[in-house]
């Protein structure tokens, strides 16, 4: 839960000024610092980043009542419904979600190289 | 082991961040643009534009107030000029950026830098047409023109503030999807904008067909189907108007023209792009002072050509729409005039055949001596390619736009290029800065200024119609006219031989005029100039005249008009090419020979009152009837894969049908048996039928002509999902409401004079280039049912009867 929030939080903040692969540095030092198991790294990132880009993208479209994330659905060759935003909605945040997981996975293998104790301590 | 494992998570995720940060083909790169915090998701607007905000601005001289009304049209309110196009500059890139950054592009042959190689022969071709070359050719004439040089510069500022204010999440959606940056905008990209609108307006030219269709049936055949003197015709300036000028020698036609030419290949040029504008006097009008009209005809595209916006300073207030990249308003109005414009169909554009010496290509032949070519080497940047050095040779008449298996086929803005020619083109001149006619009509008062301010025009060549608050009218034919002999240009000229140059200019002041014509009214429908009576040779091929008839007609009648009788007449549907048309179309077809599908068509186009209405199904027959009967006449004789040629004007098929039903036209040289014009008019008929029948089923509402002519207007670049719903409203070419395929009226204005003008107007988008707005498309509604906006013409910005949405105030700092 605490690696989850602070990835949530920092990713938050980072990319507030930062491209958005900041995610997966944030992923992958985190979990290599905190992270106890392998499922616990990937699946705390994937939904720490899965829920901030849903909130931020929904904040972002439900004001705009939908209208520009439904033409770009159409741009990726989608039929235009009403609906079709949610699968842009939904393809953003997975694949997001998904590059922070796999990061975090590759920072928990590599935090397992560090020697034993710091490990443990931070653990 | 564990560094094995934790190696192959590391690059797995590495290999996933850069492929979802690269761009592949035409996708963007997609995590780039799906990113919430700076991707796509940050264009999405919420509803309306709203709030106030104070903004310091560099380089600007004193505070400019700008305010929102409802349609988000900027009321910009400075203390001097140069702060005015400053923010006309800014507010424009703050809607357009991208728009005029593409547009400048594709104008000046640089899409390939932000597209990468499939653009690469529509580069070359635009600037192998001399874009590049008249683009600073204009650029060299304004260091000449100190007073618009300034006015340029503080729109370029204007731009380049708002550009430099933005990071990448705030760039517009296109760029995030084409994956580039904006750059600066530079002076010379607002002489690019109006060199594409000579080429959009002014570009066109057939004289490749011409002189084949002379090489085949020649002189005679070629003179009684495409006359210099159209059937119907009823020209700008009203016939038996009195030239009261000196006019200049028109020099003769020599001996040998026009010359039978190698073969040239070319596909058929589109049928015309129109416009609609009119005048009439006070004395027409229930206010007692004239109202002026303009309903622009251009390729329709979001976002829209036009941008709205007022500009006030103490010494001017006008209102109108402008072209983003552009400073000042070029179609509008002010406290006591108005004007709106035309295209004119004259002939600005030649082609002269090169002679070289020899196979070295640097001697050509001229007046009898081997002059030296000039070469101006084209670098073009290419995305993901190496950079091309393109070379172009330039005769004394202009650029050899293809030499031999330089065209490219799969280019078809190409084909009319005949190979190892060179293009005379006006645009490639600058003898004055046409921005300049714009900057002083915005300031006009009075006729004199009207008149004073056009000749600094040159191209492309515009009717203004004009009005003004003394009960003055007025309409000219304006532009830079090269005088020519008779038929000069109307097919291939030999560049060798120094009698086939233009000789010079008309007077401006000669250009075709009238002012206060005794009919109470003036106006211009890209028809025929004038009568033969006008002294000099302006060009052979203009608009059929279906729509002047019809706005010739409602205005001779018209009484007590008000804004509304305007409105209602832009927006009518009535095809005199119909009227003149179905009489005997009716009358050719033996209705014992039709099925019983037909046989109900039939009586549908029969009954049918000859409105392109939406819901009229006899307008769809109509429609495609007289298209397959102009196949039926023309295509035999005039179709030919080793001969290109181009049909008749369509006066002429009209004249055909009227005057000469025994025409040997009506034959099809392919068949053995002799067709007649009620052969050809039948079967034409059944195809229309057939045709309508196969892609809508059996007759009925699908059949109805909104439902057959709806289409969406689509993006500027065609981006899927980024155009407007389809468009169901009526109209055809030939209509006033003059809707084809993806062009048609692109701007409504209704301007009444008065103690202070009320204007009338609508566009089919919306003021925000932004697809995530709101104000992207919101106006094309009003514009499809036939409705307009009013115009908020504002003296002060705190005026209590606007509604204003927003307030920027740009503060000099």
């Amino acid at each position: 839960m605490k690696l989850f929030v602070l990835i949530l939080a920092s990713s938050f903040l980072l990319q507030l000024f930062l491209p958005w692969w900041m995610i997966a540095i944030v992923s992958f030092i985190l979990s290599a610092w905190l992270a106890t198991s392998s499922k616990i790294a990937f699946r705390a990132a994937f939904w720490a980043i899965f829920i901030l880009w849903l909130a931020v993208c929904l904040y972002q479209t439900l004001p705009n009542q939908n209208i520009l994330a439904n033409r770009v659905a159409q741009l990726f060759m989608l039929p235009d419904t009403k609906f079709s935003w949610i699968a842009i909605l939904l393809v953003s945040c997975l694949l997001g979600a998904l590059v922070a997981g796999f990061s975090g996975l590759a920072g928990y293998y590599a935090g397992q190289l560090l020697p034993k104790q710091t490990a443990s301590n931070k653990a | 082991m564990k560094i094995v494992k934790a190696a192959a998570f590391f690059v797995f995720a590495l290999i996933l961040v850069i492929v979802l940060n690269t761009k592949f083909g035409k996708i963007p790169p997609l995590l780039r643009f799906l990113d919430p915090f700076a991707g796509f998701w940050q264009n999405a607007e919420p509803g309306e534009i709203n709030g106030s905000e104070n903004l310091a601005m560099k380089g600007l001289k004193e505070n400019v107030e700008i305010v929102f009304d409802e349609h988000l049209v900027p009321h910009i309110f400075a203390q001097n000029d140069y702060d005015a196009y400053y923010a006309q500059g800014y507010i424009t890139a703050k809607y357009r950026l991208w728009q005029m950054d593409f547009q400048t592009r594709f104008a000046a042959g640089r899409l390939s830098e932000v597209v990468g190689p499939a653009a690469i022969e529509l580069d070359k071709y635009q600037r192998r047409m001399g874009m590049g070359y008249g683009a600073e050719n204009l650029m060299k004439a304004l260091e000449k023109n100190p007073e618009m040089k300034a006015i340029i510069n503080a729109y370029a500022d204007g731009v380049n503030s708002y550009i430099r204010s933005l990071s990448p999440k705030n760039y517009p959606i296109e760029f995030k999807i084409l994956d580039y940056n904006p750059e600066l905008w530079k002076p010379i990209n607002t002489a690019y904008l109006l060199k594409m609108m000579s080429a959009t307006l002014a570009g066109g030219s057939d004289e490749f067909y011409m002189s084949n269709i002379l090489k085949k049936f020649g002189k005679d055949v070629t003179t009684n189907l495409f006359p210099d003197v159209t059937f119907q015709d009823d020209p700008i300036i009203p016939k038996g108007i009195k030239w009261d000028f000196k006019p200049i020698k028109s020099p003769v036609v020599p001996a040998g023209y026009p010359l039978n030419t190698t073969d040239v290949h070319t596909a058929e040029r589109r049928e015309g792009i129109g416009s609609n504008n009119w005048a009439i006097s006070g004395e027409k009008s229930a206010s007692g002072l004239p109202i002026l009209c303009n309903d622009p005809h251009l390729d329709l595209s979001l976002p829209s050509i036009w941008f709205q916006v007022q500009l006030h300073t103490p010494q001017m207030n006008v209102y109108g729409v402008s072209l983003p990249g552009s400073p000042c308003v070029v179609i509008g109005f002010n406290q006591d005039v108005a004007w709106g414009v035309t295209n004119t169909g004259s002939d600005v554009l030649d082609w002269y055949s090169v002679t070289f010496k020899d196979a070295s290509q640097n001697q050509y032949k001229y007046d009898n001596k081997w002059l030296n070519v000039k070469r101006r080497i084209e670098t073009i940047a290419v995305r993901g390619g190496k950079t091309i050095k393109d070379t172009v040779i330039y005769t004394n008449h202009g650029p050899v736009v293809y030499l031999d298996k330089q065209k490219p086929k799969q280019l078809r803005r190409a084909q009319n290029v005949p190979t190892g020619y060179a293009l005379r083109w006006i645009a490639h001149d600058a003898p004055n800065i046409d921005v300049a006619t714009f900057y002083y009509l915005n300031r006009a008062k009075n006729y004199e200024d009207y008149r004073k301010a056009l000749t600094y025009y040159s191209s492309p060549a515009q009717n203004f119609a004009f009005a003004d608050n003394k009960n003055d009218i007025a309409i000219t034919s304006n532009g830079y006219f090269p005088i020519k002999w008779k038929e000069q240009g109307k097919f291939l000229l030999d560049g060798s031989n120094p009698v086939n140059d233009w000789q010079g200019r008309i007077p401006v002041e000669q250009n075709p005029t009238v002012k206060n014509p005794k009919r109470k009214f003036v106006s211009s429908a890209n028809q025929v100039l004038t009568d033969q009576t006008y002294p000099y040779y302006l060009g052979w091929e203009y608009a059929p005249n279906d729509r002047a008839q019809r706005i010739n007609r409602k205005l001779t009648v018209m009484d007590k008009a008000t804004i509304d009788s305007m409105r209602l007449m832009q927006d009518d549907n009535y095809s005199v090419l119909a009227e003149n048309m179905m009489p005997v179309l009716l009358s050719n077809v033996n209705r014992e020979n039709l099925s019983a599908s037909e046989g109900e068509a039939f009586y549908r186009v029969r009954k049918w009152n000859k409105f392109y209405n939406s819901g009229e199904i006899g307008a769809s027959i109509f429609e495609i009837w007289q298209a397959a009967l102009k196949l039926e006449i023309w295509k035999d004789d005039f179709d030919d894969t080793d001969l290109p040629m181009r049909f008749p004007l369509r006066a002429r098929m009209v004249q055909l049908l009227l005057k000469e039903p025994n025409s040997k036209w009506f034959d099809n040289i392919h068949t053995p048996q002799k067709e007649t014009m009620q052969d050809d008019i039948e079967k034409s008929f059944k195809f229309a039928v057939d045709s309508l029948e196969r892609k809508f089923g059996p007759i009925g509402k699908s059949w109805e002509w909104g439902n057959v002519k709806s289409r969406p207007i689509n993006h500027l670049a065609a981006m899927p999902g980024f155009g407007s719903k389809k468009i169901l409203n009526g109209g055809s070419s030939a209509s006033i409401n003059a809707m084809s395929d993806n062009h048609g009226p692109s701007w409504r204005m209704v301007v009444a004079l008065g103690k202070t003008s009320t204007g009338y107007g609508v566009y089919p988008g919306g003021q925000s280039g932004n697809p995530g707005s709101f104000y992207y498309d919101d106006m094309v509604n009003t514009w499809m049912t036939g409705k307009l906006n009013t115009l908020h013409f504002m003296q002060t910005p705190g005026e209590k009867s606007v509604k204003i949405i927003r307030t920027v105030n740009l503060k000099s700092k």
